[in-house]
């Protein structure tokens, strides 16, 4: 035994021992680049979620009660309509019946105009979560002394209704729904458009074109394009989109009848333009990882390029391409420069009805609660980051399903 | 060098071969030797020993065997150790020429040999230098030398007539002497007769160098039969 | 070749292949004899795979590679300008070193380039026939569904080999099919080939002499002269080339003491 141990020690000694100390410094190293990244997003993500939840001091202007013994969810159509038609003014009635007649409104909608118009629940002082769990007693007795007539709830500022309600001046009855469809149909529309264009060129730029000058020249300045300022697309779509193909954009030329081309169309057709180099980028690394063994083989027995491409090049790199297309999309929906200049709307509350509706999306309207004085519009914009989050979240992993499930196609 | 494993093992077969050679030359000249002196012991002994020379010859085989299930030859490689094969099957042969040889001398015993047994020594001198250069150029694969080999097989087939009106003369003489002079007709039959394996190896030789088959006759027109 | 009285089937004249200008083989004159197997042997770099990519036009794909002088199919150049690469591919299929078949079932392998090429029949008793002729079929005839990538290597290059028989060519070119195999796998295609050959004219290149000895009717050898483009020294029976070869390069590569 001990000679067996002296022959490793004296042969190996020497410099082992000082290559394993930096290999383990190193090692540490790494772990603690780990750990620091770790960190950060926890921190972020704590502090986001320590401002979308807390209690709130709330008064009612008037009291549900007063108004009906029953609590209004369970109310009928008539007698919503009726105890709207006999707490609000005359005119004010007049001008709700002319934008949204209340023959129409759902029985949900009619409780929302009833709380908007003649409760008015009003947020007189909102706490984040921490202080919330913490300072319980506190918050009560302030209500007590300064809000009589106020009561303390626990609102978490994300709800369903958050989701589904349309935006308001007031924080406490504001939704995301309009800048949430706005960002859903710019990005339908961007991908639709970006996607056969980006996959098309990569193609070409991978399969067809011979490797002389001009094509190297092409595929540099696609990789520059991918590096330029996201605003600067917003300025060539405002002059492009917005103003020079106006007639397009804003759907005059099928008759619609609007002033303007800041529409969904014109936001699109920008992020397309800012996407695009990725999309091309991406999907050319995944046609050039496609092995030449399976070109070969397709070739062999007597293809066409069209067909070896379409059957065999082409599904071999989609879960790649999708990938690639997903994350893309990913950061375009966090873009918010270059729709500021396309024209999104900083307040709009109609929902977007087609390609040629004028728009607002997430981050424009989290920038905008923002900037606002009320303290709970920060409740409100941490409440839209989470959606914004979540809808991010909900893009990767369906990203990460695909690619498994094209993988596992392929695996030998 | 690619191929130094099967280039030093033919060398080290071909020096085997060379060695058994060498034991069938000294067994030949040794048998006629006994002839001469009526060395009866001797000749027993010699009749033992030509199992080391089988022994030998299936040495060889074994070892061409071996070579060509391990290490594949193809071409000249093949021809070289197909022909060893050929030629220590020959040179085996020329041992029991040799045993032969021993076992007339023992049958003879004391009786008279009615002939001259010089040209039977010539005989086998003339055979043994044949084969030692039939061999020498076999394992040099010398073309030249195995082509005029088979030349001096006549000066074998020479003696060996000579030898063959001398024993008729002796009979006719002296019916009583058949036996003996039978004897030695059968003697100089067998050294004929290695004389002639010997062109057999010459046409080996020629077989590795150049991959063709000749036949080199000698000037005689002796059936080639054992 | 006074003995074969097979007819040739690919006539080469004086081929040089270029690579731009780089000459990579140099005034090859060959002839390849239907229905038999004609293996390429020599040692590497020496063009033999060009050599065999020249054959079915894959050089094509090779940008700057170009061709002097003729090769004949039918009597026919196929490098002429009315000549589609693509009908010539399907006549002279090939089948590659590392076996590469589709990420798709067994069936879909084989069905595609028959499909492709506009095959109209009974595709089941196609895929059948072609797995029956590659020896394949009694192992797979279960699992037609499976994903071709969950066979074993031998098994894979055998599919590959259906896959070409189900376009029905002539010709099958076989770049170095055995060099990723096993040595049974490897037996097991050799065979194969010996029984295909009664249909179709093989032409392989290999490495392994040993292969070319066993498996070949004519064997050709390839080399490298002083301007590193291939030359071909010597093509003739296998028989002869392996007992008695005419040319001394030859005898001291297959012997394997230069290569």
């Amino acid at each position: 035994m001990n000679k067996n141990n002296s022959v490793f020690e004296s042969r190996a000694q020497g410099n082992l021992n000082k290559r394993h100390r930096v290999s383990k410094i190193w090692r540490s190293s790494f772990f603690l680049s780990t750990t620091i990244g770790i960190f950060s997003l926890v921190i972020l993500l704590f502090s986001i979620i320590n401002q979308a939840f807390g209690y709130v001091i709330v008064e009612n202007k008037v009291d549900p009660a007063s108004l009906s013994s029953m609590p209004l969810q369970s109310l009928e159509r008539e007698e919503l309509i009726s105890i709207l038609q006999e707490n609000v003014s005359k005119n004010r009635f007049k001008t709700i019946q002319r934008d949204n007649p209340v023959e129409e409104l759902k029985r949900s909608e009619l409780v929302g105009l009833v709380t908007s118009e003649i409760i008015k629940p009003t947020t007189l002082k909102s706490y984040f979560l921490i202080p919330s769990l913490t300072n319980k007693a506190e918050i009560i007795r302030t209500q007590q002394d300064e809000f009589p007539n106020a009561v303390v709830q626990f609102r978490s500022w994300i709800s369903p209704s958050f989701l589904t309600d349309p935006l308001s001046t007031n924080p406490d009855t504001t939704g995301i729904r309009t800048a949430l469809l706005g960002s859903l149909w710019i990005i339908v529309v961007t991908v639709l458009i970006a996607f056969p264009i980006g996959i098309g060129a990569a193609i070409y730029l991978e399969e067809y074109s011979s490797n002389n000058w001009l094509s190297r020249i092409i595929k540099t300045n696609i990789d520059n394009l991918a590096g330029i300022p996201s605003i600067v697309y917003g300025l060539l779509g405002l002059a492009i989109f917005v103003r020079g193909l106006n007639l397009i954009t804003s759907g005059v030329f099928i008759g619609i009848d609007q002033s303007n081309g800041r529409t969904i169309l014109s936001a699109a057709l920008t992020m397309s333009l800012l996407i695009l180099p990725l999309i091309i980028i991406n999907a050319q690394e995944a046609i050039r990882a496609v092995p030449s063994s399976l070109r070969q083989a397709s070739y062999g027995l007597g293809a066409t390029r069209l067909q070896t491409i379409w059957h065999h090049v082409l599904p071999a790199a989609m879960p790649g391409i999708l990938t690639g297309t997903i994350l893309a999309v990913s950061r375009a929906i966090g873009e918010t420069a270059p729709l500021i200049l396309v024209g999104a709307s900083s307040f709009i509350n109609k929902d977007p009805s087609g390609l040629f509706s004028n728009f607002t999306v997430l981050p424009i309207q989290i920038y905008n609660w923002t900037t606002r004085p009320q303290a709970e519009f920060r409740n409100v914009a941490a409440a839209s980051i989470l959606v914004l989050l979540i809808v991010l979240l909900t893009l990767n992993t369906a990203a990460i399903l695909l690619r498994n499930h094209f993988s596992k196609n392929k695996a030998a | 060098m690619p191929r130094d494993t099967l280039d030093r093992q033919i060398n080290n077969i071909k020096d085997e071969v060379l060695i058994l050679g060498n034991m069938i030359e000294q067994a030949t000249l040794l048998s006629v030797d006994t002839l001469k002196n009526r060395n009866i012991r001797a000749a027993h002994e010699l009749i033992e020993d030509d199992q080391l020379i089988n022994d030998k010859r299936f040495a060889i085989e074994n070892a061409v065997l071996i070579l060509i299930a391990t290490q594949q030859p193809i071409a000249h490689d093949l021809r070289i150790l197909t022909a060893i094969l050929e030629v220590s099957t020959e040179l085996e042969r020329m041992g029991d020429y040799a045993k032969g040889i021993c076992k007339i001398t023992i049958k003879m015993g004391e009786s008279d040999i009615p002939i001259p047994i010089r040209d039977l020594v010539k005989m086998a001198e003339l055979a043994v230098t044949m084969l030692h250069k039939g061999l020498s150029a076999f394992v040099n694969e010398n073309l030249h030398l195995a082509q005029s080999i088979p030349l001096e097989d006549d000066n074998v087939d020479a003696l060996y007539h000579k030898v063959y009106r001398h024993v008729v003369e002796v009979i006719t003489a002296n019916p009583a002497t058949f036996d003996e002079a039978h004897l030695l007709l059968w003697v100089a039959h067998n050294l004929e007769r290695l004389a002639d394996r010997v062109t057999n190896i010459c046409e080996r030789t020629v077989f590795i160098a150049t991959g063709e088959m000749m036949e080199m006759d000698s000037t005689d027109d002796e059936d080639q039969e054992d | 070749m006074t003995e074969n009285k097979n007819q040739p089937i690919i006539i080469v004249k004086d081929l040089s292949i270029f690579y731009k200008t780089f000459r990579a083989v140099k005034n090859v004159d060959l002839e390849i004899f239907e229905n038999k197997i004609t293996a390429i042997i020599g040692p590497s770099g020496c063009g033999k795979s060009t050599v065999l990519r020249s054959f079915n036009r894959m050089n094509d794909f090779i940008p700057g590679a170009s061709i002097q002088g003729n090769i004949l199919f039918h009597d026919k150049n196929i490098y002429d300008e009315d000549v589609d690469p693509v009908q010539v591919r399907r006549m002279i299929g090939m089948v590659f070193q590392k076996p590469n078949p589709f990420p798709k079932s067994i069936y879909e392998n084989i069905a595609w380039g028959a499909k492709m090429n506009g095959f109209s029949g009974n595709m089941d008793d196609l895929v059948e026939k072609t797995l029956q002729d590659a020896a394949l079929w009694d192992e797979v005839k279960d699992e037609l569904n499976k994903n071709a990538l969950s066979l074993s290597g031998g098994q894979q290059q055998r599919l590959c080999i259906a896959r070409a028989l189900a376009v029905k060519p002539e010709i099958i070119l076989m770049d170095e099919p055995c060099s990723a195999l096993d040595p049974i796998a490897t037996l097991k295609i050799e065979d194969l080939m010996r029984e295909l050959s009664h249909n179709y004219s093989i032409i392989i290149v290999t490495h392994n002499m040993q292969q070319a000895a066993r498996a070949s009717d004519m064997t050709a050898f390839f080399t490298m002269d002083e301007d590193r483009a291939g030359v071909m020294v010597e093509y003739g029976l296998t028989t002869q080339i392996f007992t008695n070869p005419k040319n001394k390069q030859t005898e001291d590569y297959i012997t394997g003491r230069f290569g």
